[in-house]
């Protein structure tokens, strides 16, 4: 009856992969159970008045639920403080998914730094059902790019830094915004995922307008929220469709449905 | 143990709520979305978002920005219109034992009369608030709730309308809350609500600008209780019909602070955000406390610290 889950959960693991990014591991067994991929949960952070919104970044089969975020502000800090088997109020899971088409066999997943937490999750869905599965991942400089180490063995791999400075990845970093190169992969691809800052997904639009992309694009916004569950009307966007929830009728949206430069959340 | 309380003792209908704690408007949706996180039957009552005539788009973003021990918001009635209320909502709220009531809030007085003209007779509703104290649209809203006379206005107006219990909702932003309430209650509302959100706002010291984007916001939370809690204390001294009391109400305390202040009833809302079932903790640590007090019924305890006070007012 009840799906979406409020309950203290134990830290397994917790630790700052990159500079003020941080992998946290905790037991969820009745939020991994149901979660899709593309879905989130609130973490209460202390006495803050409000919860915090984290992607659901990966899942395994003993009920591990791992998310991965950057300190941005006094809620991510305090959590940052919390120690391996203390426990978090966690809430989820929450809001929709990616929708994985059942003929897409190409799958093009495109990431902006901590913007690959929730891509990592489909990444894994996909892989497991044989689809094959590039991910191209841009930062501003190398030291802020996911480890290479902890992707699924079968993924493609490839990375953008501003700077132009090298990953120590299999294949060479490439210099440049990670939608400068969109255009080179999105022909051969089924479906295309996004996940990154709201100023990414314009770059992305007209990217893949040059190449007259006409599949789907699903990307995942990443906002402030209030409740998380569509009750206060904090995160609503304006779209194609009219005012929507972010929480709610999100945090997945098609890009042609959005408009990333009025969305200031 | 009894809980209950009644808050329309002079309407046909009633609004008996099984216990005193309610879910306030703008902070439970209009109930469907916590169906699947907790029993929401046994809350006291759900009131909905606030609704307006026509459908709103609401305020532009930010809308919402955490302060110490608060939060400020400017949502702008963002909401899906009396129509879409009624046909989609309705007619789950008549399925459900919970009492619904819709908050309504017109752009003029002839707006207020007509929603409430448009719920009359419609299953699944409880009750009407009559918001006349949102603090973040530019026209209706708190306009009417900062002067005696249009208040009591718009308050006759919806009691001509419905035969529903009518609870009208108040502003803090105002000089003399007791003068308001008193003119309100005069008019027919058969209880009031208070309050909702002080206007504040915040600035982004990097960006030089209000973090806002309509500038100004209503502060809720912890910040307010107290001021809440005096204004509750005023008003159910001055008044004869039911008050509820609403503003930062957190913790089982909080409410019975309330209550003794004079609340026959209490509305929690920002707490919501962080512990979604926060109202049915309240519940829970009233039902603790009258138990450990050996309290049998709760309205025992509505207005008791008036008895205690000091009468003469000064210390």
């Amino acid at each position: 009856m009840f799906d979406k889950i409020q309950h203290l959960t134990p830290i397994i693991s917790h630790e700052e992969i990159l500079p003020s990014i941080y992998l946290l591991l905790v037991e969820a067994p009745q939020i991994t159970s149901i979660a899709k991929p593309g879905q989130f949960v609130m973490l209460s952070c202390s006495e803050r008045i409000l919860r915090r919104p984290l992607s659901i970044h990966r899942v395994d089969k003993k009920g591990n639920l791992s998310l991965l975020y950057s300190v941005i502000g006094k809620g991510t800090e305090w959590l940052s403080q919390k120690k391996k088997g203390e426990q978090l109020d966690i809430l989820g899971p929450l809001g929709n998914a990616f929708f994985l088409q059942s003929q897409a066999k190409n799958l093009l997943l495109v990431a902006g730094r901590v913007g690959i937490a929730p891509l990592l999750f489909l990444a894994d869905v996909a892989l497991e059902r044989g689809n094959s599965v590039t991910l191209m991942l841009g930062a501003t400089t190398a030291s802020q790019l996911y480890p290479e180490n902890l992707l699924p063995g079968k993924i493609t791999f490839l990375t953008y830094t501003e700077d132009g400075s090298p990953a120590n990845t299999t294949i060479a970093t490439q210099k440049g915004r990670v939608t400068d190169y969109v255009a080179l992969y999105a022909p051969s691809s089924d479906q295309i995922f996004s996940c990154g800052p709201t100023g990414m997904y314009q770059s992305l639009k007209n990217s893949l307008e040059s190449v007259k992309y006409k599949k789907s694009v699903q990307v995942s916004l990443e906002v402030r929220m209030g409740c998380g569950l569509g009750s206060c009307y904090g995160c609503s966007i304006s779209t194609d469709k009219g005012m929507k929830k972010v929480c709610q009728d999100g945090p997945v949206f098609e890009l042609s449905s959005i408009r990333p430069g009025e969305i200031k959340i | 143990m009894n809980l209950s309380v009644q808050l329309a003792p002079q309407n046909k209908h009633g609004l008996q709520l099984r216990n005193p704690v309610m879910v306030a408007s703008g902070t439970f949706g209009y109930g469907m979305e916590y169906v699947g996180i907790f029993d929401i039957q046994r809350l006291g009552a759900i009131v909905c978002k606030g609704t307006t005539l026509k459908p709103r788009q609401g305020n532009p973003q930010p809308r919402l920005v955490e302060v110490e021990a608060g939060l400020l918001n400017s949502i702008g009635l963002e909401n899906i219109g009396i129509n879409a209320l009624v046909k989609d909502m309705t007619p789950v709220w008549a399925q459900w034992q919970v009492p619904v009531v819709v908050n309504i809030a017109g752009e003029s007085i002839g707006e207020y009369a007509e929603i409430a003209r448009i719920l009359a007779g419609k299953k699944g509703i409880a009750g009407i608030e009559v918001n006349i104290s949102c603090p973040n649209v530019d026209s209706g809203g708190m306009e009417f709730g900062v002067d005696a006379i249009t208040a009591a206005e718009v308050t006759r107006a919806v009691r001509q309308s419905t035969g529903l219990p009518v609870i009208v909702k108040l502003s803090p932003n105002v000089t003399d809350i007791v003068k308001i309430a008193a003119a309100v209650a005069e008019a027919g509302a058969d209880a009031l609500c208070l309050i909702n959100t002080l206007r504040g706002m915040a600035i982004d010291i990097k960006r030089r600008r209000p973090v806002l984007g309509n500038v100004r916001g209503g502060l809720s939370g912890p910040a307010v209780k107290p001021v809440a809690l005096y204004m509750t204390y005023q008003v159910a001294h001055a008044v004869k019909i039911p008050v509820i009391g609403c503003g930062g109400i957190s913790s089982g305390q909080d409410a019975l602070e309330f209550i003794m202040a004079g609340a026959t009833a209490v509305q929690v809302g920002t707490a919501t955000f962080r512990n979604p079932c926060a109202a049915l903790n309240i519940l829970e640590e009233i039902e603790q406390f009258m138990e450990d007090e050996g309290i049998r019924d709760i309205n025992a305890l509505v207005g008791v610290a008036h008895r205690q006070s000091n009468p003469s007012g000064s210390q």
